[in-house]
């Protein structure tokens, strides 16, 4: 397929636009590798001058074949396949994975489990929020943010690295619960994550949130009103810098959201500085709930003691011959879950993920489609750079913050 | 890596008369295994490990890596962090060509050197099977400290002081044909 | 989707679900649910009418389009693929599924003038599973490369493993490897599926769990 075959990206004719006279667009391709930090997309931009009239993003050049791989895995080996999708939010992957696969089979999480879950969650949030800051930056030629935002996260992969044992990429969920309690050093970690970023958060304002080059470049460059984000599907905080308050964790509360207090920032502008400034917002949210959550954790279980989904302890192998026969069962094979298909949207930090599982009673999913928000919302790059000039379509790549492991499966 | 290193007999010369002998050929690898410059090639997930190791914490710029260039034609290595798929192969086959020599590649993760965790349609099993990979990288995704390691070890097989997996010594890459 | 039951009486559908339900039984609406999903199931000339209906009575965005393909699933009668439309109703937070059950060969109109966010989601069913949207603007391969044969979420396309070869000639065969974990083949391990004697078995259907084979196509 050559660039010829995609024929007119643009919604304005040469005709329209020039009257009588003879020019042509100009086609560039950006193509898959690039300066933009932002992995592999390849853009195809019709340009008139530097003005863009046309914008068609050509995507696939990450595709994992995470579907088709996941129906060849049991359905606790797929816990390791999800969080390698949008590899900045792992957690809201495991996330939406596990709660539909509970879903299916009717399992109770435990309280500490939940809070433990919602808590690696949030800092997570707060992880990818502050790549996107730093990323989003760099794409804009702002070296300095980067760093300070990377220096955040090495204390936030601390605190990972020492729950699930890996800095990025978990595997720490499971179906029923975690695959183990967080060790008694997480509580000082947090705490101490927890008093030091609200200061790191005043001097990011101050180093850039607030300077007059970084406004002047951000403001009313990609605009999405209202109803052009809903009309192109795009959801998260981007949807929210476009003035609607949608947030799942509100919504549709699951793994206990509706206990937790705090609030949905939403902008009315719906240009890039209204997103890029929105995450700045909801990192402090997130710092509330991981606050609230930590709190209220008592001690208890980690799994559901249903022994169809989770191993019995190893106490009882000693006794109990349903003990040993339900372990080996579940190591060799894997649980059943009912016939089926359930669906649940959960709240990632680009929008809503939701994984829809498709069960025959065998124990690997019969098909896994993945709801990802960065493949919808990179639809409204469209909308978003046509009008604009050359130089604003990087930073509205980076304003919507998609990721390619997450668009391309 | 000190001069100390390279230069033994000589530093004596060296501090002594203010003079050093040295291979000219010595000389250039030392000079090109102190300032790799990789090409940004991220991929997936391992493309956010090589970012964290170019932080303040783990710090590649002190090995030479001064900045990642984003033209293929001013880079020397090109670090493949992520999974290749078949789509992409073709575009990373022709983001090497474009650089001159001599170049390195370094395989990083195990999604780039073997496939990793996804043995399907989409994934190119091994990069080397596009590229010829000098040092592979393990992990999921390796840490910052192993990709700085590995650095290291394409400084030294730059160097001539590397082995292979059977023992044999590797030559040290030549001044004017690679 | 198998219902566990035909009627909606195990879970209370939302007002606004039950109206938009209520107006999709003339265009030839099946309602199932399970759990708390609500799905319809509209015959193929109906569809883009039956989306109108349902974005004017209140579920306003459409999450995704998906499809699903039914070869190898066991019991199933009917058509091969699903498509799948996920509706989201902003007032109340109500979802509704409507579905569309096809053939192969046969091809779909397309809402994208309904709904621009199904630009991508169509051409990923299309990618995935061959199936044609009449009149959408662009419908091209999405994932895979532009000359890739075949339709990859088909049942009946192999995942393409590729064996793994070690520097001594050893070499390990992910497929088999994997049916030996799950009793399929006893393979690597020794285990001839199903349940040890004395077992509580919950599954109604024979030896062996899980599904292999998909990929050669053995039901």
């Amino acid at each position: 397929m050559s660039v010829k075959d995609l024929g007119h990206a643009g919604t304005v004719t040469r005709e329209e636009r020039h009257g009588e006279f003879e020019t042509r667009f100009m086609r560039i391709n950006v193509g898959p590798q690039h300066p933009s930090t932002h992995g592999v997309l390849r853009l195809v931009v019709d340009l008139d001058g530097e003005e863009i009239v046309g914008i068609k993003p050509q995507i696939g050049y990450l595709h994992t074949g995470f579907e088709k791989t996941m129906e060849n895995r049991t359905y606790q080996q797929c816990v390791t396949y999800s969080n390698r999708m949008d590899y900045l939010h792992g957690f809201a992957h495991d996330l939406a994975y596990v709660l539909s696969v509970e879903k299916l089979m009717d399992a109770r999480v435990p309280d500490r489990a939940q809070r433990i879950r919602v808590a690696l969650n949030e800092l997570n949030r707060i992880a990818s929020h502050l790549v996107f800051i730093g990323t989003g930056l760099l794409d804009m030629g702002a070296l300095t943010p980067f760093f300070y935002t990377m220096r955040e996260r090495e204390m936030l992969l601390d605190i990972f690295e020492m729950v699930c044992g890996v800095r990025m990429n978990f595997g720490y969920f499971r179906v029923g619960g975690l695959y183990r309690d967080v060790p008694d050093a997480f509580f000082p970690a947090v705490d101490t994550f927890l008093e030091t970023f609200p200061k790191m958060i005043v001097q990011y304002e101050r180093l850039f949130a607030k300077n007059d080059i970084f406004v002047n470049r951000l403001k009313n460059v990609g605009v999405l009103s209202r109803e052009t984000a809903l009309d192109w599907g795009l959801t998260g905080p981007s949807l929210r810098a476009s003035g609607v308050p949608l947030d799942f964790r509100k919504a549709a509360p699951y793994s206990g959201y509706q206990d937790y207090d705090f609030d949905v920032p939403t902008y009315d502008a719906g240009d890039a500085l209204s997103r890029m400034l929105i995450r700045i917002d909801e990192m402090r949210e997130s710092m509330k709930i991981v606050r609230q959550a930590v709190d209220r954790m008592e001690p208890g279980p980690i799994r559901d003691p249903d022994r169809r989904i989770s191993l019995p302890p190893r106490s009882e192998l000693e006794n109990s011959m349903e003990a040993v026969i339900f372990h080996f069962k579940l190591v060799t094979e894997g649980f059943h879950p009912p016939r089926g298909e359930v669906y649940v949207a959960t709240e990632s930090a680009r929008g809503e993920l939701g994984y829809y599982i498709v069960s025959d009673g065998g124990s690997m999913p019969y098909r896994v489609k993945v709801r990802v928000p960065s493949l919808i919302n990179l639809q409204s790059l469209e909308p978003a750079c046509i009008g604009g000039l050359f130089a604003d379509m990087i930073v509205n790549i980076a304003s919507l913050d998609p990721i390619m492991g997450d668009v391309d499966k | 890596m000190g001069l100390r290193d390279l230069f033994e007999k000589d530093v004596q010369e060296l501090e002594n008369d203010g003079i050093l002998f040295s291979s000219l050929e010595k000389l250039v690898a030392w000079g090109r295994s102190n300032s790799l410059w990789p090409a940004t090639f991220g991929l997936a997930c391992c493309a956010i490990e090589m970012m964290q190791s170019t932080n303040a914490r783990n710090d590649l710029s002190r090995f030479g890596s001064e900045v990642f260039r984003a033209s293929p034609r001013q880079a020397d290595v090109m670090i493949v962090a992520g999974r290749l798929s078949k789509k992409m192969a073709p575009i990373m086959r022709r983001v090497y060509e474009q650089m001159p020599d001599p170049k390195w590649v370094i395989s990083m993760g195990a999604c780039a050197s073997s496939g990793g965790m996804f043995n399907n349609y989409a994934i190119v099993q091994n990069v080397d099977s596009v590229v010829p990979v000098d040092i592979f990288v393990p992990g999921c995704p390796p840490r910052p400290e192993s990709l700085v390691f590995a650095v290291m070890q394409l400084q030294k097989k730059v160097r001539g002081d590397a082995f292979d997996q059977h023992g044999v010594e590797l030559p040290m890459v030549e001044g004017w044909s690679r | 989707m198998v219902a566990v039951s035909d009627t909606a009486s195990d879970i209370e559908l939302a007002a606004a679900t039950r109206a938009t339900v209520d107006k999709l039984e003339p265009l030839g609406g099946v309602l199932k649910t399970f759990k708390d999903m609500v799905s319809v199931t509209v015959p193929k000339e109906h569809i883009v009418e039956a989306v109108t209906v349902a974005k004017e009575s209140g579920f306003a965005m459409i999450s995704d389009v998906f499809g699903i393909d039914y070869l190898t699933y066991p019991g199933h009668q009917g058509k091969r693929f699903t498509v799948a439309y996920n509706m989201r109703n902003p007032d109340g937070n109500g979802r509704l599924f409507i579905r569309v059950d096809i053939d192969e060969g046969e091809s779909l109109p397309t809402i994208t003038h309904l709904f621009k966010a199904a630009n991508f989601m169509e051409r990923e069913v299309y990618d995935m599973f061959g199936v044609v949207f009449d009149g959408h603007p662009d419908l091209r391969r999405l994932l895979t490369p532009e000359d890739f044969d075949g339709h990859p979420h088909r049942k009946d396309f192999p995942l393409g493993e590729t064996p793994t070869l070690f520097g001594e000639g050893r070499f390990l065969d992910p497929a088999a490897f994997r049916a030996g974990l799950v009793g399929a083949d006893p393979g690597l391990t020794g285990w001839k599926g199903g349940a040890a004697k004395g077992a509580v078995s919950e599954q109604p259907y024979g030896q062996g769990a899980g599904m292999h084979g998909k990929e050669s196509g053995k039901p």
